[in-house]
């Protein structure tokens, strides 16, 4: 009989991708326009600041951007797994439900209004983009709800609706900005991994690793519901509940990632579907294997924005757009025989 | 034998003002293949998914083994029924073999994977309706009947005591359609499975199911062996058409004659029907 996803399995191509994964962040790490030597890194810290510069340059700047980048990168790609999943939508990514209006509207509050505390190491920026992605995202899920029967497909417009909604609001409040508040608001729009505090680090990477654990734990379920609401219920799925743990805890992790490091395109959309050519569409393999692929992209996307135009720096989001339409473009030619729904 | 499903004044409608099924009584045997027929918008699919537990039922009961519909969770429902629906193409890319293993969803709690007898489940189920040929391809590359034999191997899969079927050979040609009722008619005898599938081949069904339930565009419906209750006075009245009818052999055949028909001049439903005696 035909092979099928075995726990055995499984556990051979995550722990494969990690070594993959920890390869690239290695590597990533030690890219750079100034040069490391490990053996000066591997000597230790010394005894006062600026003693070993190859160690604070790894130890202290490189290293949590490079985890930085992972963790934005597997959140991303986690969501969009998921949503494209419940929402039944190949096109769907993690911004689809108005997550990037909400955390955009945020921003430009937060700069307009010139806060300059900050919240658990957090910036200003980034509390208010991870309150107006969470705050948008109940209130798509608060409409969508009562707003039909086809809960997905009126999930979908409530989508469509608030981030028109929220993108005239933004429009208005960039119109009555000075030049440099906007700067920033599009600096942010564009998507940056920039170094953060550890504290920061610690507490996403422990969110974002909880919701893609809770988010594997219902893979099983997650199958069924892309067959619609009816085929689910009839094999067992309380399809409501399910939904409802799908769509909180991909938001959640998206409004984490967005806070961290601004609106990445790409990622959440495209890795799915490489994983999913490759791998096909059973979400107990395609959530973890798209987690991990989706940190090693984002890892060495950032890579290459720190170093191509060295000194000088791109947004990541421009490296994750340019390498990534070619690199699924390949994916594409080299499976879509095999695809039906590409036919 | 013991009755597995027992319908009591059963009363359902999408609008208070518009009932569709209105005082439906029936109880069906363990083991037995029934046949859902009537026109289009009589609420065949309607009391299908009532009896699944997609829809809930105004007033009346449904005891399934004895116990209220409403008692069974979600997931204790999918063990005891398995349902077939009207041709579905998934939107992602599920192969035959990925598809047949979903079956086993309700008996998987949270992180979970088949066991090996959960495989051994699906195997038999793969092996059972002769799709095992092409386990590895992707769904949307077979043919209709091959996607329909699938979907009966997932809901052997499930297995579950009742299967419900909704129009399970529309959109195929005549091979198909007697492959399907040939199989299902194999999980019956073979396998002990009470089957109730909705049709609008009164033929086949006649020639296949034990008893039918004939319901009417104006919710009155009839219940009864095939015998009882396949006439042509019936058809004619449940359907508004004219049918010739004959006996094949153990059952009657009827044959719809419309208007423009070429054979629409005989006087087709009535006792002395020219080809009433006639065995064809």
């Amino acid at each position: 009989m035909a092979e099928m996803l075995t726990k055995k399995n499984l556990t051979i191509k995550i722990f494969v991708c990690l070594l993959v994964l920890i390869l690239v962040m290695a590597l990533c790490a030690l890219a750079g326009s100034q040069d490391i030597s490990l053996k000066k890194v591997f000597a230790g810290q010394g005894e006062f600041a600026g003693d070993n510069i190859d160690y604070e340059i790894l130890i202290g700047i490189r290293l949590p951007r490079v985890i930085l980048a992972a963790l934005v990168g597997a959140a991303l790609a986690c969501s969009g797994v998921v949503l494209q999943a419940i929402l039944r939508n190949p096109l769907a990514d993690p911004y689809i439900l108005g997550i990037s209006s909400g955390a955009a509207l945020g921003v430009i509050t937060a700069i307009l209004s010139g806060i300059t505390w900050s919240f658990w190491a957090g910036s200003p920026i980034a509390v208010f983009a991870f309150a107006g992605a969470t705050l948008t995202v109940w209130l798509v899920w608060f409409i969508g709800r009562f707003s039909g029967k086809s809960r997905v497909t009126s999930l979908l417009l409530a989508g469509v609706v608030i981030n028109s909604f929220f993108s005239a609001v933004i429009m208005f409040l960039t119109s009555i900005a000075k030049s440099s508040q906007v700067h920033s608001t599009i600096y942010w729009l564009m998507g940056n991994i920039t170094e953060k505090e550890p504290l920061v680090l610690l507490i996403s990477g422990v969110c974002i690793l909880f919701g893609i654990i809770v988010l594997f734990g219902i893979c099983n379920k997650l199958n069924v519901l892309t067959f619609g609401e009816d085929e689910a219920k009839g094999l067992g799925v309380e399809t409501v509940k399910i939904r409802l743990i799908a769509f909180g805890f991909a938001a959640f992790i998206t409004a984490i990632a967005v806070s961290l490091s601004g609106l990445i395109g790409f990622v959440g959309l495209i890795i799915p579907h490489a994983v999913r050519l490759v791998l096909g569409p059973d979400h107990r393999q395609l959530l973890p294997i798209s987690a991990i692929t989706g940190a090693a992209f984002l890892v060495a996307a950032d890579t290459i924005a720190r170093i191509i135009v060295a000194p000088a720096q791109l947004p990541v989001g421009v490296i994750t757009a340019i390498a990534g339409g070619p690199f699924f473009l390949v994916l594409l030619a080299k499976y879509s025989r095999k695809v039906g729904w590409l036919k | 034998m013991k009755n597995i499903i027992e319908v009591k004044n059963l009363n359902f409608g999408y609008a208070k003002a518009n009932p569709i099924l209105k005082d439906v009584s029936f109880e069906v045997a363990a083991g037995k293949f029934i046949a859902v027929a009537g026109p289009n918008g009589a609420g065949k699919t309607t009391l299908l998914n009532l009896l699944c537990g997609l829809l809930r039922k105004k007033t009346g009961t449904i005891k399934i083994d004895s116990e209220n519909i409403e008692s069974y969770s979600v997931k204790k429902l999918a063990q005891k029924i398995a349902v077939v629906r009207q041709e579905f193409v998934p939107v992602f890319d599920f192969s035959v073999i990925e598809m047949v293993s979903t079956a086993r969803t309700p008996y998987l709690g949270a992180f979970g994977f088949e066991s090996k007898g959960d495989k051994k489940i699906i195997a038999d189920a793969l092996e059972a309706t002769d799709t095992v040929r092409f386990a590895t391809r992707a769904l949307i590359e077979l043919s209709g009947g091959e996607r329909q034999r699938v979907f009966i191997a997932r809901a052997l899969a499930q297995n579950t005591d009742i299967l419900l079927l909704d129009e399970p050979t529309s959109f195929l040609d005549l091979k198909h359609q007697v492959g399907i009722y040939d199989l299902l008619k194999k999980m019956q005898l073979e396998k002990g499975k009470t089957i109730i599938a909705v049709t609008h081949d009164i033929n086949l069904a006649a020639q296949y199911c034990d008893k039918v339930l004939l319901v009417g565009a104006d919710g009155s419906y009839q219940y009864g062996t095939t015998k009882e209750v396949f006439s042509w006075q019936q058809i004619k009245k449940t359907f508004g058409i004219n049918v010739f009818t004959s006996n094949v052999g153990k059952e009657n055949f009827f044959l719809p004659i419309g208007k423009f028909a070429k054979d629409s001049n005989i006087k087709t439903a009535e006792p002395h029907n020219p080809l009433s005696s006639t065995k064809l």
